[in-house]
Parts: structure tokens; sequence; C-alpha cells
């Protein structure tokens, strides 16, 4: 029950729909489905009506039987219940399989909707938004979503057989109807009473819960801390202390838990025993037959699951709105990225021009203000500044991640608006500062972005760096799982694995966002070997850390506040004492030999 | 019967012994702790049958009374009354039951919880380097949680649908003796069909688990990685995979849909009704019974939707929950081969440390490191280098018996470290690593961690040998800020300098450093540098590293391959010696790049 106002945290590209539009939506996915709906309707209505029929058979029994006439009556009567409890089966059999492919198929279209919505956002989309709050879009609200469309599918049963009940109950006797009428609403208001007070119960639990839980996820990450120290013990009574204390908070949750069925029982109990007295005064006075007075009593369960489902699950249906609202409002989040025109790309030289290029990521300030900057083909290029100063920036308008605001981006003399951006970053070799390997072997994440690469040439590929000595570190050569996100490979062999790809790709244009991330220096020494085969075939943007990397540039770019203020190479530029010397000094002066040498304790 | 307790590193006072030879046993054991709770369960489960069986008796008796020639309104008015008390008594008693439930069940998960995690800080590093903390996790939280499940609703419900299930079996004989057969057929077909839905039911609802985990997990990556997506423009193909995935877990849900469609107790229940319909009006013709026994008969025919729906929950709620106290089981009866050894050498290390023909490896089939054997003299400094996965860090880490070797031995000052007290020896290294670990409690508390009574004063003298001071004093709060998830973030050299920090104040003879960081800037790294010259003056020291200044002017230089040492000895011999180790220094790159072209790819498409 506590987990209503779970992910319902409200992310900046969510709409409001009316409900109107929501229903719209909604029922249009609903429309791919119009015999299996046709089918669940049709079997909903008469598993309604056989399931009414029965107590109404065995009430009309019950008057026979006291009336004492033939007995041909009664026998008609039992094959009929028999009739009705088969059907009833039968109907519910066939409405379940009938909803849950209908169900199946509308989640599965919703899903991907959503991933693709969620595969079209450019890059500054991701940067606001997290990828788990995404993801769980895509995959769990959509499940919510399915959930309520089945409890829908039950309740919808229900709710026609308390109808057509009440219908036949009313014409029976009014009174007594009325009288049923009247308490059956005392349930409901039981129901969401006490779902208040469980609901604070339950988030208070599921806080401390969340403490618990942090508690032990930092000890047991900490574990050879708290060893090397030989401080078990206090970490152990701070942990008992937490659980305890957790203890309490869930028994007290626990106990207004416990009291719901034992009230709304009564209360059950209660209603019964006023039509039992009631009734009987009709049953007396002749104003309803006993088999009526029976159906009175009779009907009282079965109003009662209906109307304590409508109650529990009046916030789940809620919930599940809220869910296809944030499903929808991330299929309609607008795009920032848009392309004037879809042109083939289908060679390109690596010639790149930014012509007074003005830029920034949303409601931020000004990164580049008016970029002048060309780079010809097969030219290699060092950016280097302080953070911010727009390194980044370029190599990523370079990729057509963001949009910029103003000027102009030309590849090879045509504007970058009008490619077709898939068969334009087709060009686009890119590793980024943490490179990024999706779960599969060594092999499948080299021939990633070129899936039709054969063996051969991958194996080749990965033996020109280094003579495949990296691969001989890995447990099972190309062919080594590399885990969820690469996770079990080190950073210097995901690096090198993501340097492979690009080699494999062979790309017009390269773009390095170079790690910061401490590799040792065996692996490194390889990684320079990859990127000097990668520098001397592509036209290359270098996002540079290490001092051997900015020196293999024919160019270093030195920007400040996104305006380019040195250019020229190495040592030129360090003899200007310019910006650069003074970036050298704070950024590469312990990369070189001379500080090496001289860091002599 | 105390089975993990043996061998432990670290032991509660005054624990409660349970049976660790079964599940079974085991969740047994924990329940038996709490009779009298459990005589109220069954009490309170018992009387609330009983209490629901009045129902249709009194409304039978409700039926004579007006059906007779003269009919006794008193009677009616007198059952209403009693139908009333009665289901208060049971909404009473239903409550008792429910609340001794739900005190058992989460004392369980309490006592459980507490359970596992002492016998977790007492196990050793060996079997935590082998347990990815997601598995501990999902122990310690999940499956605790699924054994206070297990009990309530599970165990709960189980016995409160028992009682509803067998009532009739005694109540149906007290009005005809026939009438029992309905009931007793029944429950046997019931037992047979809701075995035989859940042997289906079970592996279709973890298919579809499986697949959702796998779609999610996918689905998680391309997110994740969508730069490296776009970058190499599959977008098409992460979308062909996805839909792939969905479409699987579409087939699972539709599958398990399927065999809930075809839940038979449901007719079962149908065809009792209209049996004990049937059987009822056969008596009452032969004269056996009245009209109000067959209202009463057919009300507690009825009884049975309890059981039929709610078991189910109750039965899975169980298997779930036995499967969780398996695991959990698991994972306390793993033995661990460490212990405290509190009889073994006490004395100050001087810091002579011999490696003798080690072998290693954290399955025995599979061996990182082999026959490794050198030697540090007191006061050396040791630079161990090597790629990734070469076996550096496992290697430092036999010193402080964080794992014992499988074959050959390791001497402190000449004695076997397995000979030494776990606490002089442990209490007298002390391990920096990779990863650097600070708990989430002020700056102060984590640099005293090692430490507890230490004084200000000794804090930021640590803190000052380890050039973390001034960073320190740039926090607003200072020695009192907050690290960690609720607090601020450090970057890599600043944890690296509180972990020296943390490690000076305990002054060991040995000392370890795995440093993996990098300094951005050249000032960071000036005062890293600083550090760790302060930290290895006067001990010695395993330095695991890949700054090529500390390489350089180590006393000593062990490159690792691939688990054997490749090459040892000084800077300038290593230069002369192995190929490899010139590389590395070779920073100004001038090896030339492999010739071009011996490969040439087709140009991409």
């Amino acid at each position: 029950m506590g987990d209503i106002f779970d992910g319902l945290d409200v992310e900046a590209y969510d709409r409001k729909y009316s409900d109107a539009q929501l229903v719209r939506r909604i029922f249009k996915y609903f429309a791919n489905q119009k015999q299996r709906i046709g089918i669940v309707t049709a079997t909903v209505t008469v598993n309604a009506i056989v399931d009414t029929m029965r107590p109404i058979i065995i009430s009309q029994g019950i008057n026979i039987i006291i009336a004492a006439t033939s007995p041909v009556p009664l026998i008609g009567l039992v094959i009929g219940f028999y009739i009705a409890s088969c059907a009833s089966w039968g109907t519910n059999y066939v409405r379940r399989r009938a909803a849950g492919r209908a169900i199946g198929d509308i989640v599965r279209d919703l899903r991907n909707d959503a991933f693709a919505a969620a595969v079209s956002r450019d890059m500054s989309f991701y940067d606001e938004f997290s990828s788990g709050k995404i993801v769980s879009r895509i995959t769990s609200d959509t499940q919510e979503f399915a959930q309520v469309v089945v409890l829908i599918t039950d309740l919808i049963s229900q709710i026609i057989m308390v109808f057509i009940l009440m219908a036949i109950l009313v014409l029976t006797e009014w009174h007594l109807a009325l009288i049923l009428a009247l308490l059956s609403p005392t349930v409901i208001l039981a129901a969401l009473a006490f779902r208040r007070v469980a609901r604070s119960a339950s988030q208070q639990a599921s806080r401390v819960l969340a403490n618990v839980n942090s508690m032990i996820s930092e000890s047991i990450t900490g574990i050879n801390v708290a060893k090397n120290f030989r401080q078990e013990g206090a970490i152990y009574n701070q942990f008992d202390g937490v659980n305890r204390q957790a203890y309490q908070i869930n028994l007290r949750r626990g106990f207004v838990l416990s009291l719901i069925f034992p009230t709304l029982n009564t209360l059950a109990g209660i209603i019964m025993a006023t039509l039992l007295y009631f009734g009987a005064g009709s049953a007396v006075s002749g104003a309803i037959s006993v088999g009526a007075w029976y159906l009175f009593i009779q009907s009282v369960w079965y109003i009662w699951d209906p109307l304590t489902s409508v109650a529990s699950f009046w916030s789940q249906f809620q919930a599940g709105l809220a869910s296809a609202e944030r499903v929808f409002a991330l299929i309609d989040a607008p795009a920032a990225v848009v392309q004037s025109d879809e042109q083939p790309v289908s060679e390109l030289r690596g010639e790149i021009e930014f012509d007074q290029v003005r830029f920034q990521y949303s409601d931020q300030e000004v990164v580049l203000p008016g970029l002048d900057l060309h780079i010809a083909p097969g030219e290699t290029v060092a950016f280097v500044g302080h953070t911010g100063a727009g390194k980044s920036s370029i190599a990523r308008l370079v990729a057509r991640f963001y949009e910029f605001q103003g000027g102009n981006l030309r590849i090879d003399d045509r504007d970058i608006r009008t490619f077709d951006l898939a068969a334009y970053r087709r060009h686009l070799g890119i590793v980024s500062q943490v490179p990024f390997l999706f779960a599969g072997t060594v092999a499948d994440n080299i021939r990633y972005a070129r899936p039709e690469a054969s063996d051969a040439d991958i194996w080749a590929m990965a033996h020109r760096i280094g003579d495949g000595e990296w691969l001989d570190t890995l447990p099972g050569g190309l062919e080594t799982q590399v885990g969820e996100r690469g996770a079990r490979l080190s950073m210097g062999q995901r690096q090198l694995v993501s340097l492979t790809r690009v080699l494999v790709q062979n790309p017009s244009i390269f773009i390095l966002d170079e790690a910061t991330a401490s590799i040792d220096p065996f692996t490194e020494s390889q990684i320079q070997q990859a990127l000097n085969i990668i520098l001397s075939k592509s036209t290359s943007i270098l996002i540079a850390h290490r001092l051997s990397t900015v020196k293999s540039a024919d160019r270093i770019v030195v920007l400040r506040k996104g305006a380019i203020i040195e250019e020229g190479n190495h040592e030129s530029l360090l003899m200007q004492g310019g910006h650069y010397a003074e970036l050298y000094n704070t950024y590469f002066r312990h990369q070189s030999l001379e500080y090496i040498e001289a860091a002599r304790r | 019967m105390a089975l993990p307790a043996s061998a432990s590193e670290f032991v509660v006072a005054q624990r409660y012994d349970y049976n660790y030879r079964s599940p079974i046993r085991w969740v047994a054991s924990h329940v038996l702790r709490y009779k009298p709770l459990l005589v109220s369960l069954v009490v309170g489960a018992w009387g609330n049958a009983a209490c629901a069986f009045a129902v249709p008796a009194l409304i039978g008796v409700g039926f004579n009374a007006i059906i007779q020639p003269v009919p006794n309104l008193n009677t009616v008015s007198l059952c209403a009354i009693l139908i009333i008390v009665s289901q208060i008594v049971r909404g009473s008693l239903m409550l008792s039951r429910n609340f001794s439930a739900e005190m058992v069940a989460q004392r369980i998960e309490r006592d459980t919880r507490d359970e596992l995690y002492a016998d977790l800080l007492g196990k050793s590093m060996t079997f935590h380097s082998m347990q990815p903390v997601g598995e501990i996790m999902a122990r310690t939280t999940n499956d605790v949680h699924e054994l206070n499940l297990m009990f309530n609703p599970g165990i709960n419900l189980v016995i409160g649908s028992a009682m509803f299930l067998f009532f009739p079996l005694f109540t149906a004989p007290t009005i005809h003796p026939q009438l029992i057969l309905t009931p007793a057929l029944f429950i046997i077909g019931y037992g047979l069909s809701l075995k035989f839905y859940s042997s289906l039911l079970r592996p279709a609802t973890e298919a579809v688990r499986d697949r959702f985990g796998d779609m999610n997990a996918r689905l998680a990556e391309a997110i994740d990685g969508i730069e490296t997506v776009k970058g190499a423009s599959q977008e098409k193909q992460e979308l062909a995979n996805f839909d792939r995935g969905a479409t699987a877990y579409r087939n699972a849900f539709v599958r398990q849909s399927d065999i809930e469609a075809r839940f038979i107790p449901l007719l079962l229940m149908g065809i009792a009704e209209g049996t004990a319909f049937l059987h009822s009006i056969l008596l009452y013709r032969a004269g056996g019974i009245n009209v109000g026994n067959i209202i009463a008969y057919m009300g507690s025919i009825q009884m049975f939707h309890f059981p039929t729906w709610i078991s189910l929950f109750g039965f899975s709620n169980i298997s779930l929950g036995l499967a969780a106290a398996q695991r959990i089981l698991k994972l306390i009866n793993t033995r661990t081969e460490l212990d405290e050894n509190k009889d073994g050498r006490t004395a100050r290390i001087s810091g002579a440390v011999r490696f003798e023909g080690i072998t290693f490896g954290y399955k025995e089939e599979t061996p990182i490191l082999h026959d490794i054997s050198f030697e540090a003299e007191p006061g050396q400094t040791v630079a161990i280098v090597g790629q990734t996965g070469a076996g550096k860090s496992t290697l430092v880490k036999l010193i402080n018996r964080t794992y014992d070797p499988g074959a050959g031995r390791i001497l402190v000052d000449g004695v076997d470290v397995r000979d030494w007290s776990l606490e002089s020896l442990r209490s007298q290294i002390s391990i920096i690593e990779q990863d650097i670990f600070l708990f989430s409690r002020t700056v102060g508390e984590n640099i005293a961690f090692g430490l507890p009574g230490a004084t200000q004063a000794q804090i930021e003298q640590a803190a000052r040998d380890a050039q973390a001071h001034d960073f320190i004093m740039n926090f607003k709060d200072g020695y009192q800020t907050v690290v960690g998830e609720r607090g601020v973030t450090l970057s890599g050299g600043q944890r690296q300098r509180l972990a020296l920090a943390r490690a000076f104040l305990t002054d060991p003879r040995i000392l370890i450093l795995d440093d993996s960081t990098s300094a951005i800037d050249s000032a960071t790294e000036d005062q890293i540098q600083r550090a760790i010259q302060r930290a290895t003056k006067g001990r010695t020291t395993f330095l695991i590293t890949h700054r090529l200044s500390q390489i350089r002017w180590a006393d000593q230089i062990v490159v690792l391959r691939k688990g054997r040492i490749a090459a040892r000895g000084t800077h300038e011999e290593l230069l002369r010696t192995s190929e490899p180790y010139r590389r590395i220094f070779d920073t100004e790159n001038t090896l030339e790049p492999i010739e071009q072209d011996e490969i040439e790819l087709q140009p991409g498409r």
C-alpha cells in the first residue's frame, strides 16, 4: 500500500494531460486489439450474469422446497447451477486469455514507443534527466499501467454483477434493498480510513528500511577497512541500534494493517444480522418469499468483494493513470537537435569549419560566444584549457549531440544541419572519457560500430596494438565477457577496446575525450600506440589530458572562456610563456620526465 | 549446533543458538523462540473460523423459526444478536491472530538480519572478496524480508485458511452424517489441483521475472551508453534488441496469464456448491434434514471461497521464504578459513617481509599468483608494478592475512604470518586500498577510525602529515564536515590523503599503499608526492602505483606479469634488463608507430 507514491518524482519534461487526452492516448493503443477487447467485454458480461445466477438459483430452490411441489423443477435448478458454475469458469478462462494477450501486446507497443522516443532525444535531454528514471519510465511505469488494466477488467466484471444483483433485489423488495444500499458505503469509508493511516505508517517504515539498508551497504562495502582497523564491534553496535528501531516502526505499521480485515469482517457480520432481522419481518408479512430473504443475506457476500476492491483499488487506478501520463510525457518530450534535411553522407574528407558558432547548454551561461575555427582534413588538433573553457563543447557539436544557437558549422563545406544524422555519425569515431562497453564479448564491442566486420579484421586490428599483448591479460582473449557496462575490464582495457573499435570503424573524423583515470604504465604505452595509428588516418579532435597526447598533435588550440587565445605546437607555445605555459605548469608539468627525475626523496 | 561460530574473526557475545542443519529447521528454530505468540496465533485462527461458521448455523436457525407454521420473530432477533456478538468476538480473535503473526514475522526479520550481519562481520576477506556486495545486500534486505512475509501473511494465511478448509468436515456431520461427502471430496480435489497448478505457475512466474530482468538490464545499458549508441549510429540495432527483449517478456507474460486463466480450484468450488445443493435437496426429500439445515450447510460450503483464493498467496510466500532461507543459510554456512589466533605471537614488528614460493588463487584451480619469492628489508620501499590483472593487489593483501596463500609462506620478522596473533599483526600493518572507502561520518571521525580515542590535536597532526589539513580547513565545517552520500564529495586525491591520515594515526610498521589515483593538476601531484614520501619514512612500504616518479625512486621494483615475477631490481638495473620497463619511461613518445596500411579496411559505409 505504501508504494503508491514511489517513483512519482516530477521531471521537467512532465506535462499535464487532461483526462480526455489521456484516455484518447490510451485508447489508441487499445485500438489495435479490437477483437480481443470485444472478446473480453463479451465474456466479462456473460461471466457477471452467470455468477449472479447462482445465488438466485439457490434462493429459487429454497422457495420450491418450502412450497413442496413437484421435484422436477429442482432437478432443473441443480443442472442449471452446474451449468452456471462451469460457464463462470469457462468465461473467466476465455476472458483472461484474451486479456493477457491484449495487455501483453499493448505493453510491448508502449515500451517500444517509449524506448524509440528516448533514443531519438539528443544528449542535452540525457544531461538533464537521470538515466535510471528514464529506464523506469520505459519498463516499470508501463508495467504498472498493465497491472491496472488487469485490475480494471476484474473490477468491471464484479461491478456489473453488483448492479445486476442490486437491480434484482430492488425489484424484489425495495425497502430491504435500500437498507443494504445504505449500509454498504460504510465498508468503503472504513477501507479508505485505513488506507490513510496505513500510508503514513508505511512511509515511516520505508524510511527506516532505507536507513537499515544504507547502514548494511556501507559496512559491507567498507568491511576491509573495518577489519584492517579491527573495528567490527563498533560497527555491530551501530547496526544493532538501527535494526531495533526498524523493528519497532515495522511493528507499529503491522499493527495498523492487522486491524483492517477484522474490522471489515465485523462490519459485514453486523450488516448480515440487520438483513436477517428485517428480512424476517418482510418474510413473515409475506412481502418477500423465504428464498428472496435468503438472497438478500447472501448478497452481502457478493457485494462485499467488489466494494472492498473499489476502495483499495482507487489509488492504484490513479497511480496507473499517472504512470501512463509519465510514459506519454517521455514519448512527447520535444527534441532540441533538429535536422533541416536528410542528405546522404557517402564519404567525408574530414574538413571542419566553425563559423561564428555560438553555443550554450540550456539556460546556462554561454560556453562558446562566437567560435571561428578551421580544421583541415587529416589534421590532428589538441584542445587545452581549464574546465569550462569549451573543449568538450566543440567535440560535442561536431558529433551533433547538441544544438548550437548561432553561426554555422560546416563539415566538408556542407551545413551539419542538412545531414542524415545516422549516416553522418558513421564517419565519426568517438572515444569518451569513461569508455562505455556493452555486456558481451570484447569482439562484440570492437565490432559495435561496424557489425559487418569479419572476425579476421577484428583479430588483425586487435593485434596491431602492442602485438596483441593486451589480449593475453584477458582470460578469454577476444571472447572475454566484459560484463555489464564493461565492469569486468580495467579502465585501461576499456580504453583499448574502444580504441580498437575506432580502428575497425576507420572513421574520417576521430574525437577523443581523454581519460583522466590513472592507468598502469604498461597499458598506457599500448594506448599510445593505438592512438598513433588512429591519428595518422583521421581528422582528429583531442581533448587532451596527457602530455604525450598534446605533444603528438599537429596543432594545439588554447581555449579560454570559449575563445581561442593561442595556437601552435608545444615548443613554440611554451616559449611564448602565455596561457599555454600556465596550463602546462598546472596540468602537465608532473607528467614530464624532468619531474620524474627530480622526485628523488 | 552453532556451526559457523567455530572459525570467525568476530563474535557477538550472548548469541542465541539456532539450528543450521536445514532451511526448515533453521526457520523453525527461529519461530520456536516465540512459543506464546504461536499459541495465541493458533487459538485466534481456530476461534476466528468457529465464529465464522456460527453465522450460517445461526441463519439456518433463524430460517427454521420463520418457516414454522407459527413464525417466531424472537428467535430471529436472538439469532441476529448472536451473529453480531459472534462477529465482534471473531474480529478480536482475528486481530489477535494477525497481530501475533505480525509480531513473530517482524521478530524473525529482526533476528535473522542481526544474525546474518554479525556473521558477515566475522567472515574473512577471502569470503567477502568472492561475494559481490550486491549479493550480500540482497540476502540482508530482500531475503530477510521474504522470511518476514513467509510467516505473515504466508504461514498465517495457510493456518487461517486451513481452519476454514477443515471446519466443514466437523460441522457438516452434525447436520447429517452423509453431508461430510462433499467437503471431503472437495478437499482432496482442491489439494491435488492446487499442487498441479502451482507446479505449472512457478516456472512461468520465474520466466516472467527473468525476462523482465533481461529486458531491463539491456535497456539500462543502452540508456547509460546512449552517447556510444548515437556516436556509432546504432539506434536501429538497439531498437531491434529492445524489441526482442520486450517480445520475450510479452510471451512469458501471456504464458503466465494462460496458466492463471486455468485455475481449476475455482471450477471445483462451483461443482462442490452444486453437489452440496443437490445432496441436501435429496436428504431433505428423504426427510433427513430441514430447510434451516440446507441453508446452514450451503453457508458452510461457501466458506471454501476463502481458502480457494487465499492459500495460493500463502503457499507462494512460504516457498519464496524457504528459498530465501536456503540462500541465507548457504551464506552463513560458508566456512571461513581465518581466525583470530589469539595465542599467536604478539610483538612490535621491525618490518622485514619475506615471500617464499607463494602461490594463491581465490579458487584453488585458477591460481593468480605463481611461485613468488622476494624479500623486503625493514624500512625499504618496494614498488610493485604490472598490468591490471597481474596480481599486484592480491599479492600485498597476503601480508596482513586478508587472504592466506595456497602454497608457500610469508614471514614477517622471520615468523610465518599465520603464527602471529591476528590482532597484533593487523594493528601494525596498514592497507590503503585502491578504492578508498570512507564512512558517511565526519572527516575527523574517518581519520580517527582506527584509533577511536584520538584527540583533535592527534587527528590534525595526522592530517598535516598527509597533506590533508589544508583542504579539510577549506570545507565550511572543517573536521566536522560529513563525507559520503549525505555529505561532500571528495576527489580521488583527497580521499587518498584522508586514508593516509587514517593510517598515520595508527603509526603502522608496515604500510601497503594500493595507489590508483591520478592527479589532474601538478599542484595536487606535488602534495600527494610529499604525503607518500612522508608515509614511507621509517617503515617498510609496499607501493602499488602507476606514478612513474614513485617507481623511479623505489628501493626495489617488482614487475609482475600474469602472476609471476617478470623482473626485479632497482630502476637502473631494470632499464638495462627489461624492454617493457624501458618502454614505460618513454614518455616523450619517441616510439615509431607501426607501419601504416599493412591492414587496410574499407572506409566506413
